[in-house]
């Protein structure tokens, strides 16, 4: 693709970023009154929104009902206006099965399951506009909905994508990025443990690479679990106050 | 940070344009690159503007994208480049000057940087609504000026420089000291001396202004395909990539596309596609990357096998082609890349030519290269440089032209002066030499008489001594200067032996990014030429601190090796060490020393010593010279038994082409010495390369000589089914010895012919990444090792510099952070190997040049040394190619193919070829020998050319009787072309000629037969080169 420089000789990317940060992350907590829990997140130009229901009984059939733990239920899906193009189906296709199953394996690691035998979650993830990294925006919103919908989790599960450019390893990379063909690098992680709970890599990647590509994708999830950290003690304070005045 | 939107319109692969919304970081922090920056931005490193300067210059999108070249020029200095700027470079198109500008960036000497004004918060402007591109540009532009003026608090006034009449209306008194300029204006205030740049100005002006004129007139030129409709098509395998090849001795009717990507994998069915014609052509030139669509297979045709003569651009207008033969033929659709460089032209001989064009201001000029055309340019100067060559560069190949349009650059002097041939030669190979700088002398110590070079006691501790307890010696070509290359070997107490290289260490002096290093990166090798070399190293360096001089504590890099009594080795050992070389010898003494000769008049470190004392020190030197040569054969059978090849006779052939190594210097027959102190290289090389590819697996320096490919060992077999033989190509071991069987007792030549052509088919040794190779592809096929690299010489290759520091860094004497990435790497790579190719070209032109004027001067009518024996070796429709065996000599570097053309008609069989005429026919077979007489075909715009004209079709070394028949063959003396003297006076002349043959023989013996080093070719070629200095004046 000629024409663009994804990582310049000063070390800036195409959006003016440097390898190590992050896109600007902005979310609110608790948009929906009607669910129980829901969140609302920007990284940049990735706009997801996330409602939690639950836990409640099982729908549709008892026969799917877990007697150790919770059922957990996840979809994700894209509005038709998130793509440049009108995208013709929103949810369903193929990619889309994947990232709901991707989000229900993530959460099984962080909720603490165990507690709601023979009960259900369900977490609805939907990409209102997207420009790269809509997976990882999904699993922060998700999360933040479901501290919202008050389930108990064993830590926060932050994500972020990473990538290599011109051997340089690049945090959180945009659509542009991710469009060249550069291999990416998901990684959600649980930060207070450190321990991994998603790990996925798109193209081949050399292996003397590996290491230095997820340590900076750590290093942005731990970066996205101090700012998510920051607004949940916002949310709360805000909440709290809100309380005591009336 | 602040962050805003860019929206933009983008066309997306089916045509359609979409809305694309980008993110646009806006920050504080963007480095200003200026060491007069008083608000501390963080610089980083070297890429900084020099506070010297008086004013900085600021060029605009438009006057960087024309007159890049004016500002690429050493003198001026200062220039800022914006981001935006940057930008409009690259997305026009024209990547070769966004990697000049890069380049530019990254070379301390042009003290000038890129600030990424986009990103910064203060310098940035928004684009308004309905705003055009350029008018933001340029706006965008003017504001980062600004800035950086008001960032720099004052310090310097900023030039921006824009050929935009309205914007310096508009804006030229809005900020004082950011000044408004055009270019025009700019060279005329600041630089009135710099005329060149001035010249560079105009034309490129002229060119520019002459380009907006259109014209209908089409020449039947094509449009190229879009880039999207190319690039998918390459991908689905419609359309082929590929680099252009033009035929040179058919420039106008006959091209190749050599297909991309390496044809080792499917060498079936990927051979070259021809491309027939200047319209299937399509405006591409010489060396370009382009995408080629196949034309049907009915429309296929054969490469032309007659031979033809061109001069000026005329060619005959019958060629024939070889319609049995059809090789895929297509057309050239597209451009991906040019790779247009500086061209040597000269102005038309022809006056009325002239006349004609001049007023119009446009001039064809007529590059030196056979294989590019005619270039258009405007110049008022045509009058005066009419017997000058010129450098020109090309701008532009409009569809509706039939040449490129270009413009002048630089004129070099006259023609048929050595020095500008010279450096036509040097031009055309693009190798630039300038001299070295002060600051790099600066940053180097001095040697001389009142102030001596001392090594460092500090240093000394840090290193292994080895002065005292090892006996090291150098064996070099006589009169060499730069010895980086010393060996020793010892026995051991426990009977083991060890060998010891030791290796200049001049990774010691060459710091990584200090000037030095960077002028010997970009030069990357050492250019030899017939009568000069141009020096990669500064002479303090090359032939004096690094050079490891006899009697002279020097640092050295050392790998020693223990080995047992068999010689297998047992242990290894790399390390920088300090030395003392006890002898420098040369590779005559030291074999007649071996041989029991006495050589002590030889050896000037024995002057002066007692008659004891110095047949002691021959004992022991004489035991080293021995012991080293025992383990070489040893090293060398086991080379061959461990599946190794002694392709020896091919091997020196191929590198002799490139004449870089001492190992590859030595021709076939040579002393067994060469051969020793070869093998010794090619140990050490090995060594240090398993050493290096160990430590870094993906970044070390190797080098690889692929596999030839099947397709030109053609020419081979056919030449030796000739005779009867039949040779396996298959690997390299069984070609090697099916080479040796192939031996013709009455033809000593054809084995030597045979061999010359299987090093045809060889590809060249490269350069590489060990990132960027699979691990099968890091073999050596000429040496038959499974890792080489070059170690041995790093005052004259900078990759050996290269591997020094990787060495260094394998065994943890330095630190690692300053070696290179593999992309890093291997880019370094190519240029290296580029640069030695030019090398090598070079300095064949030169020895080329040089063989044209030592034919010049005689008169080949009645010169004996003008007429030659000579073997035919390849059979065409109307002529046979021919290997001159006495001229090889000072040919050195190939044995060129010479031609000798008839003028009757000629029907050609399997092996033979038969001449006939009015009155006689003769045929000619394979291996026939032959005479022939050299002449100098003169050449206003091209270099003058040896030519080959048949007098006999016998053997030139023929006794009286034989005479006759070169008598009754006077009959058909009209068959050969120029041969306009009567009977009876070639009658003479050839029986003279047969009776000085024998003192003519013998004197060429002594004068050629001993010259085994280009040392001494030097000194032979110097007399030619006195010759043609004479002949100037």
């Amino acid at each position: 693709m000629a024409g663009i420089e994804l990582l310049s000789d000063q070390g800036f990317r195409a959006d003016g970023r440097r390898p190590h940060e992050l896109r600007k992350i902005r979310c609110r907590m608790g948009v929906f009154r009607q669910a129980d829990g829901s969140a609302y997140i920007e990284q940049g130009n990735t706009k997801v929104l996330a409602t939690v229901y639950g836990p409640h009984e099982i729908t549709g059939g008892r026969s799917k009902a877990l007697h150790d733990k919770v059922l957990l239920n996840c979809q994700y899906s894209m509005a038709t206006f998130s793509t440049g193009e009108r995208k013709t189906r929103p949810k369903g296709d193929r990619r889309s099965q994947e990232m709901s199953m991707n989000l229900r394996r993530t959460f099984q690691a962080a909720i603490l399951t165990h507690l709601y035998p023979r009960s259900q979650i369900d977490i609805y993830v939907q990409v209102l506009q997207s420009d790269g990294g809509n997976y990882c925006a999904c699993v922060n919103a998700a999360t933040l909905a479901v501290i919202d919908a008050g389930i108990p989790m064993r830590d926060y599960v932050c994500a972020c994508t990473s990538s290599l450019l011109e051997d340089t390893p690049v945090v959180d990379i945009s659509y542009l990025e991710e469009s060249v063909g550069s291999p990416e690098m998901v990684v959600a992680l649980l930060p207070k443990s450190e321990q991994i709970v998603l790990f996925q890599q798109n193209s081949r990647l050399h292996v003397d690479n590996l290491e230095k590509v997820l340590d900076m994708g750590i290093k942005g999830c731990t970066d996205v679990y101090g700012i998510l950290d920051q607004s949940v003690r916002e949310h709360v304070t805000e909440v709290s106050n809100l309380m005591m005045s009336t | 940070m602040i962050k805003t939107e860019k929206h933009l319109r983008v066309r997306n692969y089916r045509g359609q344009t979409v809305r694309v919304v980008r993110e646009h970081y806006l920050r504080e922090d963007v480095p200003c690159n200026s060491e007069l920056c008083l608000a501390g931005c963080p610089s980083d490193g070297s890429r900084t503007l020099l506070p010297m300067a008086t004013h900085y210059i600021v060029p605009d999108c438009q006057v960087t994208r024309d007159y890049l070249e004016i500002l690429e020029l050493p003198e001026i200095t200062g220039i800022l480049f914006l981001q935006t700027v940057l930008h409009s470079v690259l997305h026009h198109g024209n990547r070769r000057s966004y990697n000049n500008i890069r380049k530019m960036v990254k070379d301390p000497r042009q003290q000038c940087t890129i600030f990424a004004n986009e990103y910064c918060h203060y310098a940035y402007c928004e684009r308004q609504p309905g705003e055009l591109l350029k008018e933001w540009q340029l706006r965008s532009v003017y504001e980062a000026a600004v800035w950086y003026y008001n960032h720099l608090a004052g310090q310097v006034s900023i030039v921006m420089i824009t050929e935009d009449q309205e914007f310096i209306a508009k804006f030229a008194a809005k900020t004082r000291q950011v000044f408004l300029l055009t270019m025009q204006e700019y060279l005329k205030t600041f630089w009135p001396t710099l005329s060149n740049a001035l010249d560079i100005y105009e034309s490129l002006s002229a060119s520019l202004s002459e380009s907006t004129v259109e014209k209908d007139t089409t020449k039947g030129y094509k449009e190229y395909l879009p880039q999207e409709i190319l690039s998918a098509g390459i991908k689905s395998g419609r359309y082929i990539q590929g680099c252009v090849h033009v035929n040179k001795h058919r420039p106008q009717r006959e091209a190749f596309v050599q297909r991309a990507g390496g044809g080792m994998k499917e060498s079936g069915t990927d051979s070259d596609i021809i491309i027939s014609g200047m319209l299937a052509r399509n405006r591409a030139v010489d060396g370009d990357i382009v995408a080629v669509e196949l034309l049907p297979k009915s429309q296929w045709v054969g490469k032309i096998i007659s031979l033809t003569e061109t001069h000026e651009g005329i060619e005959n207008t019958e060629a024939m082609i070889d319609s049995s033969n059809v090789m895929p033929t297509g057309r050239v659709i597209g451009i991906l890349q040019r790779n247009w460089r500086d061209y040597v032209a000269s102005f038309s001989a022809d006056k009325e030519n002239k006349g004609n064009t001049s007023k119009a201001g446009k001039v064809l000029v007529i590059p030196w290269d056979y294989r590019i055309p005619k270039i258009r340019i405007s110049t008022r100067q045509s009058d005066s440089l009419g017997d000058h060559r010129v450098i020109v560069r090309i701008d532009s190949w409009p569809v509706d032209s039939q040449y490129p349009n270009g413009h002048f650059v630089q004129t070099l002097g006259s023609i048929g002066k050595l020095e500008t041939e010279i450096s036509s030669i040097l031009v055309e190979n693009s190798i630039s030499i300038r001299s070295f700088s002060e600051g790099q002398i600066k940053e180097l110590p001095s040697n001389s008489s009142d102030d001596p070079w001392t090594i460092d006691p500090e240093e000394v501790a840090r290193r292994q001594d080895l002065r005292d307890s090892h006996l090291i010696f150098s064996i070099d070509p006589k009169g060499c200067e730069d010895v980086d290359d010393t060996l020793s070997v010892r026995q051991l107490p426990n009977g083991n032996i060890e060998l010891g290289v030791h290796i200049a260490d001049v990774s010691y002096f060459v710091k990584p990014n200090s000037l030095t290093d960077l002028e010997a990166k970009s030069r990357a090798t050492t250019v030899y030429l017939a009568d000069r070399r141009y020096d990669m190293l500064p002479p303090i360096l090359s032939a004096d601190l690094c050079s490891l001089i006899g009697g002279e504590d020097r640092y050295a890099m050392s790998v020693l090796w223990q080995l047992s009594p068999n010689y297998d080795v047992i242990d290894v050992w790399y390390g920088r060490t300090v030395i003392r070389s006890a002898y420098k010898m040369f590779y005559e003494a030291a074999q007649a020393l071996h041989d029991g000769k006495d050589v002590r008049d030889d050896i000037p470190e024995l002057e002066g010593l007692d008659e004891e004392v110095i047949q002691e020190r021959l004992r022991e030197l004489n035991f080293s010279i021995s012991t080293l040569m025992s383990i070489a054969r040893h090293l060398k059978s086991k080379r061959e038994s461990g599946g190794a090849v002694q392709l020896e006779g091919l091997e020196i052939q191929v590198q002799l082409s490139d004449k870089k190594d001492i190992q590859d210097l030595v021709p076939k027959q040579a002393l067994e010495i060469h051969e020793t102190i070869a093998e010794c290289m090619i140990f050490a090389n090995h060594w240090v390369a398993k050493k290096i590819t160990e430590a870094f697996p993906s970044f070390a320096l190797l080098r690889h000589h692929p596999l030839p490919r099947q397709e030109h060992f053609e020419n081979l077999l056919y030449c030796a089914k000739s005779k009867g033989f039949s040779v396996d190509t298959s690997t390299n071991k069984n070609l090697a010895d099916s080479l040796d069987r192939c031996v013709d007792e009455k033809n000593p030549i054809f084995n030597k012919l045979l061999r010359t052509l299987a090093t045809y088919a060889m590809s060249n040794a490269l350069y590489f990444s060990t990132g960027s190779l699979s691990r099968d592809q890091f073999y050596h096929y000429g040496l038959a090792l499974d890792r080489y690299t070059h170690f041995t010489s790093p005052i004259r290759r900078y990759a050996d510099i290269i591997v020094h520091r990787l060495l260094m860094a394998a065994i943890k004497e330095d630190e690692e952070n300053l070696l290179l990435g593999n992309k890093e790497l291997q880019d370094l790579c190519d240029h290296i190997n580029h640069k030695n190719r030019a090398a090598q070209h070079a300095q064949r032109a030169s020895q080329e040049l040089f063989q044209a004027l030592y034919f010049k001067d005689r008169d080949p009518n009645t010169d004996e040394s003008c007429v030659v024996d000579a073997v035919i070796f390849g059979l065409r429709t109307n002529g046979v190619l021919v290997f001159i065996p006495r001229y090889r000599v000072i040919l050195n570097t190939e044995f060129t193919l010479h031609v000798v053309i008839f003028k009757s008609t000629l029907t050609k069989s399997d092996y033979s070829c038969t001449v006939t005429t009015a009155t006689s026919s003769t045929t000619f077979h394979l291996f026939d020998h032959i005479t022939a007489r050299i002449s100098v075909a003169a050449s206003h715009a091209h270099t003058s050319m040896t030519r080959f004209d048949l007098v006999a079709s016998v053997p030139y070394c023929s006794n009286h009787k034989e005479e006759n028949a070169t008598q009754r063959l006077h009959e058909k003396t009209d068959i050969v072309q120029e041969v306009t003297r009567d009977v009876k006076q070639e009658v003479a002349i050839s029986t003279e000629i047969n009776d000085e043959l024998g003192s003519d023989f013998n004197e060429l013996k002594s004068k050629y037969g001993q010259t085994k080093d280009h040392c001494s070719i030097y000194s032979l070629l110097q007399q030619f080169k006195e010759m043609g200095l004479e002949e100037e004046s």
